[in-house]
């Protein structure tokens, strides 16, 4: 039988061969591949996200972990029947315009991914009309913006006017975060989510994938 | 005491009665000359310009030079993007795709190393007697990301040997680029390395307690004294920074500065921090500053090996009377402890009476100070608005109000100054903190007479 504790514990270290191994003994013997997605791999990243939000792990500890899922998924994806990839929700994100901030954007797509969305992540020093043009055409749920700088910011702005002008705005759930930002600064510019680390981004991506 | 002075002794862990303040104004001080970050940041004349103004306005015991982490990546290949409000940033990565070690160390004629050592050979000039100047470098954690970008952060558990040999190459680089600095007259090398905070105590015991110790020891033994400044939450490394052995820390307000003076105490290292940068320092008010200055005093245990400073570069835009503000708190603590207390007791009423500035006899100008005596900006300000009232004699009026007397708080309140020092003409705000020159406000008052 499948040790899900186990292909946890070696995730969460980071061990992506050891993980892709026990993945696919766990396929061998038959145990669903779902199964393994949410049991093993997101449960441990759901871990991972908390230690990090706890200041217990930092960001080498993080992207490793991810890594490691990441070996795992790759295994598991090709086994699952199409019900089983049936798509939670769609994700753009990207670091705003004038940012190259990008450590926390990346952690805030690792736990999106560890909730099962799929994240077309544009990379940091990303304008306006490149969010709201990638979110058009990937019919994406969210669109999630990170700043780091007070003077970028101000950028997110932007984007919600943006999805304004291209018609989209009742149908794409804004979120930003990064240090400055502030539920305040969210309400003002008239954006959807504001939260301050990525574990709790992810659960709220997911409550509002769900609506 | 000069502010050196102060500086120098606390570095040099003596106990000393008064705390040194450390404004980190990078780019932030083209601000008070109206230049831009880019302009300060490539034009050695404007950068000296600026700096001279920082050291008018904000009276600094110590002051860096040039406050760019970008300078030696530049060199090194590092694409730049230019902001007109904010210092360059790092856009690209030469060693994204390759775990090559690069041999090439930065000579002192190459990139910005030229301009960065024109300005501090002239702020040693100037102030070199008065002010304590620092030389800021890019750390060589920091300094590695920018080569070698964030994959770094995985080569640390997957590659170690590779992320040792990097370091050890940007180690060579950083004591190259401190000879310099410290060639040019520079009292303290900084070495600046935000990205401490990102990694566990472990991994910095692992990968950075060599490096970090052989560059303090350098710089020890080239005559100058050293700081460890970091930014993010470093509480986990404290600890382990201390251990490197550097003269100082500097911390961002990510830290509990009085949490952390625990343990840099322990280690008899001075500690320097940490007044929020965008909740008070960007966006709060004078009152802000001044109020989370003393309240920041009063959290630590004691004021030895003490600095105040920003909790790491200053953005652009910070009003220059809030910097005025913490400038004061830290220098005039008690009495800036009274003026808080006093405007924060709403008790105080304002007894007399405002002058009808719609119908007055002749302008009248109305100086509104911290305190003109020990408040540089306001000395100037109060300079010029006196010279005014010789130059116009009795076909003005003049007065000053000091922020000291509980009554010219309440003044201050009923006429909405928030900001000190300025200048009224009939009633209304003309200048604050940025000194007129002498032509334009000649040119003000005659429109009123
Ligand atoms: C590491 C770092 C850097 C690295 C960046 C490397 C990289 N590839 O990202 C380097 C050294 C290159 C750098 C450069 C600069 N930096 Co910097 N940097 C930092 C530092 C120390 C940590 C940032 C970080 O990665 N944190 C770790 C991550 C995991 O945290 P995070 O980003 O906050 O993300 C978490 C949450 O915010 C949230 N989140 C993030 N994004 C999103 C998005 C959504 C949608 C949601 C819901 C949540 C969310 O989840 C994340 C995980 O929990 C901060 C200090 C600080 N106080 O934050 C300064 C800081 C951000 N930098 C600062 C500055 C000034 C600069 C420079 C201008 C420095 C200079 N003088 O040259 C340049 C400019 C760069 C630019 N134009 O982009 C200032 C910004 C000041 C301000 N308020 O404007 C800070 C605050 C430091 C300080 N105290 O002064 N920096």
């Amino acid at each position: 039988m499948a040790d899900f504790e186990k292909i946890s514990e070696l995730m969460q270290k980071g061990k992506a061969d050891e993980v892709k191994q026990l993945c696919a003994d766990a396929l061998e013997e038959g145990v669903n591949p779902k199964d393994v997605l949410d049991k093993a791999l997101l449960a441990a990243m759901n871990i991972v996200g908390e230690k990090f939000k706890n200041n217990e792990v930092f960001v080498p500890e993080v992207l490793i972990a991810a890594r490691a899922m990441n070996f795992g998924l790759e295994v598991l994806k090709p086994a699952m029947v199409d019900d089983d990839i049936e798509e939670i929700g769609k994700v753009v994100i990207g670091t705003v315009k004038g940012d190259l901030h990008d450590i926390g954007k990346n952690l805030v797509k690792i736990m999106f991914e560890g909730k099962g969305l799929t994240v077309i992540d544009l990379g940091a020093d990303v304008s306006a009309d490149k969010f709201v043009e990638a979110a058009v055409n990937e019919g994406a749920n969210i669109i999630a913006c990170s700043a780091l700088l007070t003077t970028t910011m101000t950028q997110m702005e932007s984007v919600v006017k943006a999805a304004e002008d291209a018609g989209i705005r009742d149908k794409v759930t804004i979120m930003v975060g990064g240090a400055p930002v502030t539920e305040k600064f969210c309400d003002s510019i008239g954006a959807d989510i504001y939260t301050a680390d990525a574990a709790t981004a992810s659960e709220k991506a997911l409550e509002a994938c769900s609506k | 005491m000069t502010g050196k002075e102060k500086v120098l002794a606390v570095l040099n862990k003596e106990k000393i009665d008064s705390i040194p303040w450390l404004p980190f104004a990078g780019v932030h001080a083209g601000k008070l000359k109206g230049y831009t970050a880019r302009e300060v940041s490539t034009d050695a004349e404007k950068l000296i310009k600026s700096l001279r103004e920082v050291n008018k306005l904000y009276k600094p015991d110590g002051q860096p030079v040039m406050f760019d982490l970008q300078i030696e990546a530049e060199i090194l290949g590092c694409d730049l993007v230019w902001s007109e409000d904010a210092p360059p940033t790092v856009a690209s990565h030469p060693l994204s795709e390759s775990t090559d070690i690069p041999d090439t160390i930065p000579a002192a004629t190459d990139g910005r190393i030229p301009l960065s050592i024109e300005a501090m050979k002239a702020m040693k000039a100037e102030f070199g007697d008065t002010t304590a100047l620092y030389g800021l470098i890019t750390g060589p954690f920091t300094l590695s990301s920018h080569l070698r970008g964030t994959n770094i952060f995985m080569d640390m558990i997957m590659n170690p040997d590779y992320v040792k040999d990097l370091l050890s190459y940007c180690v060579k680089v950083a004591k190259a680029v401190s000879g310099y600095y410290i060639e040019a007259g520079m009292d303290v090398i900084a070495v600046v390395d935000p990205l401490i905070s990102q990694i566990s105590p472990d991994h910095f015991e692992e990968f950075m307690a060599v490096p970090f110790a052989e560059v303090f020891d350098f710089i020890r033994s080239s005559g100058a004294k050293s700081s460890f400044f970091v930014c993010g939450n470093a509480t986990a490394n404290i600890a382990p920074m201390c251990k490197t052995n550097p003269d100082s820390i500097s911390v961002d307000e990510n830290v509990d500065l009085a949490a952390a003076k625990k343990v840099t105490d322990e280690h008899n290292i001075v500690i320097g921090g940490n007044i929020p940068l965008t909740s008070v320092m960007l966006f709060g008010t004078q009152q802000d500053n001044m109020k989370n200055t003393v309240d920041l005093i009063d959290s630590v245990d004691n004021t030895d090996l003490l600095i105040i400073a920003p909790g790491c570069d200053m953005p652009y835009d910070i009003p220059v009377e809030n910097t005025i503000g913490v400038q004061q708190a830290v220098h005039q603590t008690e009495q800036i402890r009274e003026m808080v207390k006093n405007y924060e007791g709403s008790e105080i009423e304002f007894e007399g009476e405002l002058p009808d500035y719609a119908n007055l006899e002749k302008p009248f100008i109305e100086v509104f100070t911290l305190d003109s005596i020990t408040c540089a900006a306001c000395t100037y300000m109060k300079a010029s608005a006196v010279d005014i009232k010789e130059h116009f004699g009795d076909k003005v009026d003049m007065v000053e109000y000091k922020y000291t007397e509980p009554q010219n708080i309440a003044r201050c309140k009923v006429m909405e100054v928030k900001q000190l020092p300025s200048i009224y003409i009939n009633g209304k705000l003309k200048y604050s903190s940025i000194i007129p020159n002498r032509s334009e406000f000649i040119a003000e008052v005659e429109k009123c007479l």
